[in-house]
């Protein structure tokens, strides 16, 4: 999988592209940790992502608990099959998806 | 004896051969033979002792004229009459009743004569003679002359008189001598008795005869008279007798007899109307003390008996009436038990398969059954519980029912059995058993998984060739012991395969020569059959079967079951074991993809199962051997018709049902939500069906996605 992040003052967007699973979520997880600090918006690209397993699900979460605290997140470009993800798990009501 | 039965007789006919009729006929024959022979031997008593007595005194009579006249006088009268009667011509001798022959005699008589015969006379009248007189026989020998006559004017008439004397009286008299026995003689005027004595002269030479006779017509008047009483006196005395014995047995013996004979008549009319009265004999109150007595109170006994036995009958036949209601009852139910539509399967090609049951009793222990484990896996179970009928039946209603419910968890067949024997061995007090054969069919694949506890071979018939018994390794029967561990063989079998199940009843159906049909018999009636449906195999069988015990009565239960592997699953299947760890998920995935590629799977499908993959193996990776290492085997399957791609996960570290975990609640915000359960949720809801089972150490987890 390949981050790749670009930050516009507070703003803050990771585009991401192959897989985010159980291999490549704790990459996803450091990468977020590492830059989040002062960021008010988070966005997620997903326009090139393949798919979520419940691994890339965690780090979202954990993801959306932190901005919900300095500011928002969303998730856009999503595909249809991370989208069948979001809705089956309950996450598209969690995230702001766009 | 009657040449007719008494039931042919008229009235007339029963009455004249009667027990009393009968009776009185032989009374009165005996007692008129007896009868008889006291006549006629009392009459002979009768006539001869009075016989004796009046010979006795005409003799008696003739020795005292004998002893009183003097015989010299005696002799000189002889002597006159002699020569006067020699002195008479021919022509007056033979007119002795001539008036010229009585008075040539005259001049004989004088006064001393006269005095004899009056002499004569008064010893006649005092002796009751009915004559007396003295002669003597003529020189010839053949006449008898009279010289005194008691009573000239009588028969003998008067001196000279030539009369022809009995001829056993002149016999008697000829032969000289001094004692001449009495006897009976017979003239004109009936019987007489004579007594005769020879008269001495004073030289003792015989001067003369005298002659008694006593007439026996009174004596014969009284034998007369004697013989009709006597005759009388004993016909009354039989008549009484005869009637008096027939009355005593009418009261002993017919009446009885005939009171029983009504009452047995009366309780087959009442048995008949179905009146139940049980006093027919009882109240017949028969006091004779004898045999009938004895007789009717056996009849009473007997009709109570009866009684007795007809109500136990009716209770008996009740209720084994009832018992036969709900054993055909039971028999159903057994029946439905077993799966016995055919085709069971119509929406199957893969197999074919046709089972039989018949039982010794109206239930029976063994079963079969068959069921789908998954689409993919047909369980198949042969069983027979030890002994018959109701309680094999009921043993056989629980083996089935958990032999089934432990096969449909998809578990190998050595745990299926030894779940059921702990189970059963768990509460066995009746020490019942149950022999297994239990299989499951991959049906695309035509591997066979099956173990045996203690059952009957298996025959196989594979690639074409005969059909074949397959010395399978058995196990011990469950419920024999707990604890006991089964072991498991796998064949496989190819299209066109058949397997062929029984239990016991099929070799050990028994002819009337007590011969076993046998397994050889079995495996020729089989080949018959080789090419055949599993429907045409079992009748192959059945019909060998029956021709060989011919009629003789089925000992046990028969019970077939024939399976025909067609193929036609087209099942492909690739597995790989990699190190169970994070950094292997992508060469499962790898491994996968290839596959699903070369089969042209919808992208989203394949996604889906990537998705899965990562959730299950690394699941596998990061805790089944946690904190250790160890291997993971990834398999993959595809079906055909329909199309559905099976991967299993296997791994042997600590047990872990995925399953059992709760689904999360989807619904919570973020800050509330926990992210652990999340990935087997994910899959659950994006494959078609997913299993779990633990076997042999190996948690084995499926997954099934329809493509």
């Amino acid at each position: 999988m390949t981050i790749s992040k670009e930050l516009k003052g507070t703003e803050l967007k990771i585009a991401l592209e192959g897989r985010l699973d159980t291999t490549t979520a704790p990459d996803l997880e450091s990468v977020i940790k590492d830059s989040v600090s002062g960021v008010t918006d988070l966005i997620l690209d997903f326009e090139k992502l393949d798919y979520i397993s419940s691994a890339g699900l965690r780090v979202l979460l954990s993801a959306q608990k932190i901005m919900n605290r300095q500011g928002s997140m969303k998730v856009v470009h999503v595909n249809e099959t991370v989208n069948e993800v979001f809705e089956v798990t309950g996450f598209s009501d969690i995230l702001t998806i766009e | 004896m009657p040449e007719k039965s008494i039931r042919e007789m008229n009235d007339f006919e029963r009455l004249q051969n009667s027990l009393s009729a009968r009776t009185f006929h032989a009374i009165i024959i005996i007692c008129v033979v007896l009868s008889l022979a006291a006549v006629l031997f009392g009459f002979y008593l009768y006539t001869n002792s009075v016989r004796n007595q009046y010979t006795e005194k005409a003799e008696d009579a003739a020795k005292t004229i004998a002893g009183i006249v003097d015989g010299d006088e005696v002799g000189k009268y002889v002597d006159a009459v002699t020569e006067t009667y020699l002195g008479l011509s021919e022509d007056v001798r033979q007119k002795p009743d001539s008036d010229e022959y009585a008075k040539a005699f005259e001049s004989i008589a004088d006064e001393r004569f006269y005095e004899i015969t009056e002499l004569l006379k008064k010893i006649a009248d005092a002796n009751g003679l009915s004559t007396a007189y003295i002669g003597f026989l003529d020189p010839t020998g053949k006449k008898f002359i009279i010289v005194l006559n008691s009573d000239p004017s009588g028969d003998f008439k008067g001196s000279g008189h030539a009369v022809d004397v009995d001829k056993n009286v002149l016999t008697e008299i000829s032969k000289n001598l001094s004692v001449i026995p009495a006897l009976i003689s017979k003239n004109d005027n009936g019987y007489f008795s004579l007594g005769n004595a020879p008269v001495y002269d004073s030289h003792k030479n015989v001067a003369g005869y005298a002659v008694t006779g006593i007439s026996m017509q009174t004596v014969a008047d009284m034998s007369r008279s004697f013989l009709i009483q006597y005759v009388i006196v004993l016909a009354v005395v039989t008549i009484l007798m005869a009637v008096l014995m027939t009355l005593h047995l009418k009261r002993k013996l017919v009446k009885p007899v005939n009171q029983i004979a009504d009452a047995a008549q009366n309780y087959v009319k009442d048995k008949r109307a179905g009146i139940i009265s049980t006093d027919h004999f009882s109240k017949l109150n028969i006091k004779t003390g004898d045999e009938i007595e004895n007789l009717a109170l056996i009849m009473a006994d007997m009709e109570r008996d009866i009684s007795e036995i007809e109500n136990n009958l009716t209770s008996v036949t009740a209720e084994k009436e009832r018992i036969g209601t709900e054993l055909s009852l039971a028999t159903r139910i057994q029946a439905d038990m077993l799966p016995n539509i055919y085709p069971a399967f119509p929406d199957r090609s893969e197999f074919d398969i046709y089972a039989t049951m018949t039982p010794a009793k109206e239930v029976g222990g063994d079963f079969y059954d068959f069921f789908l484990v998954d689409h993919d896996t047909l369980g198949i179970v042969m069983a027979d519980v030890s002994g018959k009928g109701v309680p094999a039946a009921l043993f056989m209603m629980v083996s089935k029912i958990m032999i089934k419910n432990h096969g449909m968890n998809g578990i190998s067949p050595k745990t299926v059995l030894e779940k059921v024997n702990e189970q059963i061995c768990s509460n066995n007090r009746e020490e019942m058993f149950i022999t297994v054969w239990y299989g499951i069919l991959d049906l695309a694949t035509g591997h066979l998984r099956a173990s045996n506890a203690g059952h009957e071979y298996p025959v196989v018939m594979q690639n074409g060739n005969k059909f074949e018994l397959l010395k399978d390794k058995h196990g011990f029967v469950i419920g024999g012991m707990s604890g006991v561990k089964y072991r498991e063989y796998e064949i496989d079998l190819t299209p066109g395969s058949k397997l062929f199940l029984y239990t016991d009843g099929v070799p050990e159906a028994t002819n009337e020569k007590m011969e076993l049909y046998g397994t050889d018999r079995m495996l020729d009636a089989l080949n018959t059959a080789v090419n055949g449906s599993p429907y045409e195999v079992l009748n192959a069988v059945q019909n060998s079967v029956d021709s060989f015990v011919n009629g003789a009565p089925q000992f046990d239960d028969l019970t077939m079951l024939c399976l025909e592997f067609k193929g036609g699953g087209k099942k492909t299947m690739k597995e790989i074991t990699v190190d169970a760890s994070v950094e292997n998920i992508e060469a499962v995935t790898d491994f996968i993809n290839a596959e699903l590629e070369a089969i042209d799977c919808p992208m989203k499908a394949q996604t889906q199962i990537d998705i899965a993959i990562d959730e299950l193996f690394g699941n596998i990776a990061q805790y089944a051997y946690s904190p250790g290492k160890g291997e993971a085997t990834v398999r993959y399957e595809l079906e055909m018709d329909p199309r559905r791609v099976i991967i299993t996960f296997m791994d042997k570290g600590k047990k872990y049902n995925p399953l059992e975990k709760e689904d999360p609640d989807t619904s919570l915000s973020a800050e509330e939500r926990e992210i652990g359960g999340l990935g087997v949720f994910l899959v659950k809801k994006t494959m078609d069906d997913m299993t779990y089972e633990y076997s042999d150490g190996y948690n084995i987890l499926k997954i099934f996605k329809n493509i």
